[in-house]
């Protein structure tokens, strides 16, 4: 016997009916690795960070990310980097310049030539962390201590994130047009649904039967 | 879609005489200031442990809450209803993903929460297992339970924790859509004809008791629950949300001709406060312990789609692949 | 430029999406992971936002409104390829027939989109990078999936094997083929069906995928005439299920 349900697609999903055994525990990695997800909301706007996604790899976390986060808002691109590839600092308090708090440190991976390196910033506690810009350098440390340098005075900074350009996957120039229609699906904007034409003549016609 | 009834349980954790009382100090102070917490910073046990709790039943009534709706998906009448029902339950399980995310940076992964969903052992928002007979039902959910999820997750979007607050404002920004549609397609039928009346009539009945009991039951104040107020995990009684959602909602029903299907109903003039019949609290603990109409379909769903997805899973997984929890 | 011509074109185009964006909405909650669920709940969203921007051309052209058209007819009228109609079956099939599908479809939104026939080229020109997130979502899903696990790559093929005659199907030429090639509205079935198995070989080449021999598979023809499986009518019915309560009120 499968059940039947109000729903004609669980009614085709052929479940059992009946108690089912519980699950063993998923294992470890079911539901993939995590990717951090950055979107530009308009053409020249820094790209602020989203949320995470969880996928396989890249090239899947953009197909997940694009629809994630991307759906409901106008944007114009997205990076995407894998968790793992992303160097926090410590949280400074809100006010304050996490600069002034991180000394300097050895570099515990360095390479020959100095490479690019994205730098984000959080202004302020329960915010987003937006790009700050891209700074040279052969090692996370330098790379934030060139970030010190060159971003390190615009005001309150609490933490900042680093990661390697080449870690960073950035939609292309020529698939902007993806996103092209989306300000445009208003089906799914509360500004598609005006019902007080609607509610206004029903308590007039109300009115004039109940007096 | 979650209305944030019967969330804290006391645990053992409650003791915070085993907290080092200079960091607790300046974790209080932090709070009290204003200043959100993120993941990285030092956290009592207490606060963890509740915020894992809360944040992942929210998550686990996303995804459930896709379920009731998504009875109508292959149903809705017209295009302009279709594409609507279909992105509103799109967003739903959109939520589950943000809220996941959110539980996860303290450090309980997804894996770990689904299967504690599938297995019974965590709650979500008990409403859901309750069925959708028509597609009215389907429009009194889009319409009113997502007004008390927004009450509550207004409020909870003021809370402490970085990464929820986060993702609520996302959440409650993307449900201004729900609440909205919701109330399109209710007003349509309710000014509609005899029969589509009847049909929105019909559902409000059968949704009005669920919906009462969709905040929870009254507080008890406890030294536990101050904590959690002065710590910003809890925001809001369940009875003020139900109040608030009372004094905001029962006009606009009443204003289509619809009656509600108590008749204890009416606002205290001199308190200001809304009377009621009080709910069946005994059903409600019934229904969320696994005696509800739809608990046992709800869940097989739920396991059937992670299990005949598992395949995809196997396939794609890279087994040099490191979990880290997600940053923010 | 014959009327009918264009009409026979639109409906084929309008009922293939209505009906795919249909099949693949029923995914909504039950993907195999939730970001998943997510990206094809909006295509699904997409290709009914496509059939309803073509029947409202029709609508121009003198038809019915879209509601009416979508929600009330028989399965004898629509014009849909069987593909779009057959059940979801597991994912495996699910994402085959939408590789197979968008990577149609795109080659006709690219031919449309410099469509003499104004209308649709406006329609087709920019709806045209939703059309190209669907292929790369497919593309992507069959190139990693297609070369990962045994289990995998049994199941796609499979799926592949069971679905390439309806794919084929989908190219079925219209009485009008001639007309509309000559009079520069697109090049037609069969010019789409050469750029088509070209995309889908450099897709597969990728993967260890085979692609059945087409030469000795008859293609499922029928559909643009209105022949269809048993599968469409009990979709139609579930879709009009609340609609055909009161055809006259305003949901």
């Amino acid at each position: 016997m499968s059940l039947t349900s109000l729903d004609p697609r669980v009614t085709r999903l052929n479940l059992p009916e009946g108690e089912a055994p519980a699950i063993e525990p998923k294992p470890e990695l079911d539901q993939f690795e995590t990717y951090e997800v950055f979107h530009q909301k308009k053409e020249g706007a820094a790209y602020t960070y989203v949320g995470p996604v969880h996928a396989p790899n890249e090239e899947v976390a953009f197909l997940f990310a694009k629809e994630q986060y991307s759906r409901r808002a106008a944007c114009t691109g997205m990076w995407i980097a894998r968790t793992e590839h992303i160097q926090v600092t410590p949280y400074a308090g809100d006010g304050e310049n996490v600069y002034d708090m991180v000394r300097a440190q050895d570099p515990t991976e360095q390479s020959e030539q100095p490479e690019p390196y994205e730098i984000f910033h959080l202004k302020k506690r329960g915010k987003a962390h937006t790009h700050a810009g891209r700074v040279m350098a052969t090692s996370y440390q330098e790379a934030l201590q060139e970030a010190r340098n060159q971003y390190g005075d615009k005001g309150p900074i609490v933490n900042v994130w680093v990661v390697m350009s080449k870690h960073v996957l950035q939609s292309a120039e020529e698939d902007k047009d993806m996103w092209t229609t989306i300000p445009e699906k208003k089906y799914r904007e509360a500004i598609a649904y005006k019902v007080m034409d609607k509610i206004t003549k029903y308590k007039e016609e109300h009115k004039t039967t109940a007096s | 879609m979650y209305g944030g009834g019967n969330v804290f349980e006391a645990t053992k954790f409650d003791d915070l005489q085993t907290e080092d009382p200079v960091k607790l100090a300046e974790f209080e102070a932090r709070i009290a200031r204003g200043e959100k917490i993120e993941p990285n910073d030092w956290m009592p046990q207490l606060y963890r442990k509740q915020l894992i709790r809360m944040i992942e039943q929210h998550a686990h009534s996303e995804i459930i809450g896709a379920l009731p709706e998504g009875t109508w998906i292959t149903r809705a009448p017209g295009f302009r209803r279709k594409m609507a029902q279909m992105a509103k339950v799109q967003d739903e399980v959109g939520h589950a993903q943000l809220l996941y995310s959110a539980a996860e940076t303290l450090g309980k992964t997804r894996e770990q929460m689904l299967t504690d969903l599938i297995n019974g052992k965590s709650k979500y928002s008990n409403v859901f297992n309750y069925p959708a007979f028509t597609w009215a039902d389907s429009n009194i959910i889009s319409w009113l339970i997502d007004a008390g999820a927004i009450v509550n997750q207004m409020a909870n979007a003021k809370g402490s924790y970085g990464p929820y607050s986060r993702a609520l404002e996302r959440i409650c920004a993307e449900e201004a859509f729900h609440l909205k549609y919701g109330h399109d397609a209710v007003v349509h039928m309710a000014t509609g004809t005899p029969k589509q009346r009847e049909m929105i009539q019909a559902a409000l009945n059968r949704w009005w008791p669920p919906i009462m009991t969709f905040f929870g039951p009254s507080d008890k104040m406890s030294t536990h629950t101050e904590t959690l107020m002065r710590w910003k995990v809890k925001m809001a009684s369940n009875d003020e949300c139900r109040q608030q959602f009372l004094d905001m909602y029962v006009p606009k029903i009443w204003e289509l001709g619809l009656t509600v299907p108590d008749p204890n109903l009416k606002k205290n003039m001199e308190t200001g406060q809304w009377e009621y019949t009080e709910p069946d609290w005994d059903e409600f603990k019934r229904v969320i312990n696994g005696d509800g109409p739809c608990n046992a379909e709800r869940l097989a769903v739920r396991r059937t789609a992670e299990e005949r997805g598992a395949w995809v899973r196997r396939a794609l997984l890279n087994p040099k692949a490191k979990y880290v929890r997600p940053l923010a | 430029m014959n009327e009918l011509a264009i009409k026979d074109l639109l409906y084929k185009l309008a009922d293939d999406q209505l009906i795919l964006g249909h099949r693949n909405s029923e995914w909504t909650g039950f993907g195999p992971i939730l970001e998943e669920d997510i990206a094809f709940s909006s295509m699904a969203q997409d290709k009914i936002g496509h059939s309803l921007a073509f029947y409202t051309l029709l609508q121009e052209l003198g038809e019915a409104e879209p509601d009416t058209v979508a929600f009330t007819r028989n399965a004898n009228q629509f014009h849909n390829s069987q593909l779009v109609e057959l059940p979801n079956g597991e994912y495996d099939f699910s994402l085959i027939r939408h590789f197979l599908y968008d990577n149609a479809e795109i080659i006709r939104f690219e031919m449309l989109s410099q469509s003499s026939y104004e209308p649709i080229a406006k329609v087709a020109t920019k709806l045209k990078g939703e059309v190209k997130y669907h292929v790369l979502h497919a593309n992507t899903w069959i190139k990693n999936l297609g070369a990962s696990t045994e289990e995998a790559i049994l199941r796609l093929q499979s799926a592949l094997d069971e679905a390439i005659p309806y794919a084929l199907g989908m190219f079925e030429p219209s009485k009008y083929e001639q007309e509309l090639i000559e009079s520069g509205v697109y090049a037609g079935e069969e010019a789409v069906k050469t750029a088509w198995l070209q995309r889908i070989k450099t897709v597969i080449e990728k993967t260890e995928l085979k692609l059945p021999d087409l030469s000795t598979i008859e293609p499922r023809f029928g559909g643009r005439y209105g022949e269809h499986t048993e599968h469409l009518q009990p979709l139609l019915d579930e879709m009009a299920e609340v609609f055909k309560i009161d055809p006259t009120a305003e949901w």
